[in-house]
């Protein structure tokens, strides 16, 4: 509304009107530039040298030497993997430098860019395995989707627990994967008080391809990070399991 | 007046000045709301959080730093978590009816933070999605429409209103977050199973993740083909994702002359866009377990219809109850 006499008080809040647009439009440009750059592809979560030695990850940069290859650029595996871990180390050292002073904003106001989503197929991926000893033999209570042994299977296949689940099939987690079995084994005490023991370990196999899938093939593969732990560590006399008297550590066999 | 003045700067600044009917809004805080839902509430009922979220000392089993929030309430006991998840999921209640929505949004925001940082195996892209839209909601004025805030605001007013109108930025935001997560995703999708070239075997191969997969999913060697054309479909929706904000813009010009521009429109790749994006969505939540991702995501794809759309789309609704109300 058109105001012929204005009074003085209300100058400085139209002022403010007239900026307004402007600082908000600056502020709105600050968040898209904040956006766009913590978005920018970076290989965070591979930043870890000996997880590169998984065959999942081998495979893969086998492909890209191939298709390098396949253009003429021939590079022997630890010439292209040393120069992959250079070029990520600097990237990764001038992003940080780029991004720190949206740092807070992205801390505290909840604007983190993290969208590395299904990078690559994790072709050799590994199932939990969980057993308990109990009248001097082993009783699988749990296997990763397995509607059959079903111990806290509610508990362990929710969303957010299959995340942690697929980081502690990977050996540089093995310490967080034992404290989930130190957990598991006080829980075990409780659901099986007969029960002495507690192992789990994680069934590694290759994923089948397409044709052998449809034909019904049953995948081969090896129990690998096998960790056993005592329900019940105070008490004296309890029987002691074999820790891997059942089967080798590591050894092929069929999917279970 | 800005809008006056010429220039890059100017344009910018009248398009962020825009305002517009509150609908679009409403339906994101509505989908939002209910997405908290999901995310509180699904460790709730399985008991996972008291797993995740708790101290090794507490009945976790890990050891649990803690942003300020939960170091300030006492540490991440079960009494603390078990307040926070409480908390947050009335929160959500709160987005759902639009009750104090700003503030809310900006509560379940701290609280989703405080509760998802405390053990950082146990998360997904969702931990970065919803804050992110909470953030949008806090800033939008995301109670003006369908909401108890509208009804309080009408029935206090005095005199009584002019049909509402929001800031249009927000809602724009809301679209240019889902197009950054999309093409930021596709990018980083370097698999040489993915990238057009290679055998297309990506997606074949995820299904076949015990981790990810809602039951076997062995049968998807019968569908070898689908699976690589679905692959081949993803990565090109993700990466070409930014092409849609030309899309729009042709939509929002479409009196302006140009071949491009009119075939566009006559091909509607805007609904294209959403019923692709809607369908992968829902594919995912169908074959995968995820968590609250795909609840996130389509909670944005009510700002990709304009408010007036979503007035129309009402009126269809409810033909007889006259206008839509604020």
């Amino acid at each position: 509304m058109p105001d012929a006499h204005p009074p003085r008080a209300a100058a400085p809040p139209r002022a403010f009107a007239r900026a307004w647009p402007h600082l908000r439009a600056l502020l709105i440009s600050l968040h898209v530039l904040a956006v766009i750059l913590g978005a920018l592809p970076a290989p965070s979560g591979g930043m870890k040298r000996g997880a590169w030695r998984d065959p999942t990850v081998q495979d893969e940069f086998a492909a890209w030497r191939g298709r390098l290859a396949a253009v003429g650029l021939d590079v022997d595996a630890q010439t292209f993997e040393d120069e992959l871990w250079a070029f990520a180390t600097r990237f990764m050292a001038a992003r940080a430098v780029v991004l720190k002073p949206f740092g807070p904003y992205y801390r505290h106001f909840g604007t983190l860019q993290t969208w590395r989503m299904f990078v690559a197929p994790h072709r050799y991926p590994a199932r939990l395995h969980i057993d308990i000893y109990e009248n001097g033999h082993w009783v699988n209570v749990y296997e990763e989707q397995n509607p059959g042994p079903d111990w806290k299977q509610g508990l362990l296949e929710q969303d957010r627990f299959r995340s942690a689940l697929f980081r502690y099939s990977w050996a540089s987690y093995e310490r967080s994967y034992r404290q989930f079995a130190a957990w598991i084994a006080k829980a075990a005490a409780v659901d099986y008080p007969e029960a002495s023991a507690v192992r789990l370990r994680w069934f590694k196999y290759k994923t089948l391809p397409p044709a052998q899938a449809a034909a019904g093939v049953e995948p081969t593969g090896s129990f690998i990070m096998t960790h056993v732990v005592p329900t019940h560590p105070d008490e004296t006399g309890a029987v002691t399991p074999p820790a891997t008297a059942a089967e080798p550590a590591d050894a092929p066999v069929e999917a279970p | 007046m800005s809008a006056q003045a010429p220039g890059a700067w100017a344009r910018w600044v009248g398009l962020l000045s825009a305002r517009e009917a509150p609908h679009s809004l409403a339906a994101f805080r509505v989908g939002v709301g209910l997405c908290l839902w999901h995310a509180f509430g699904s460790p709730l009922i399985t008991g996972t959080w008291s797993l995740i979220w708790v101290d090794v000392d507490h009945g976790g089993y890990r050891p649990l730093g803690g942003g300020w929030l939960v170091s300030a309430l006492g540490g991440p006991t079960p009494a603390v978590i078990g307040g926070l998840l409480g908390l947050g999921l009335l929160l959500g209640l709160n987005l759902v009816v639009g009750f104090a929505s700003r503030l809310s949004a900006f509560a379940a925001l701290q609280v989703f933070l405080a509760i998802t940082n405390l053990n950082g195996h146990t998360g997904g892209s969702y931990d970065a999605l919803i804050p992110n839209l909470l953030w949008l909601l806090t800033l939008a004025d995301s109670g003006a429409g369908a909401s108890v805030d509208a009804w309080l605001r009408a029935r206090w007013a005095s005199p009584p209103t002019t049909p509402v109108r929001v800031s249009a930025w927000p809602r724009y935001l809301v679209i240019g977050q889902l197009l950054t997560m999309y093409c930021s995703s596709g990018l980083q999708k370097v698999g040489a199973s993915w990238i057009p070239g290679g055998d297309l075997s990506a997606l074949y191969y995820i299904l076949q993740q015990p981790t990810w997969q809602r039951f076997d999913m062995r049968w998807a060697g019968h569908i070898f083909p689908l699976t690589q054309l679905a692959t081949l479909a993803t990565w090109l929706f993700e990466v070409g994702a930014p092409a849609l904000i030309l899309v729009l813009w042709w939509r929002r010009t479409r009196a302006r002359p140009g071949r491009l521009r009119a075939l566009a429109n006559r091909l509607r790749l805007r609904d294209a866009f959403v019923l692709f994006g809607l369908g992968l969505h829902i594919g995912i939540m169908s074959l995968m377990e995820v968590g609250p991702f795909s609840t996130a995501s389509m909670a944005c794809y009510a700002c990709l219809l304009h408010p007036e759309e979503w007035a129309a789309l009402l009126r269809r609704l409810r033909p007889s109850r006259g206008p839509i109300p604020a």
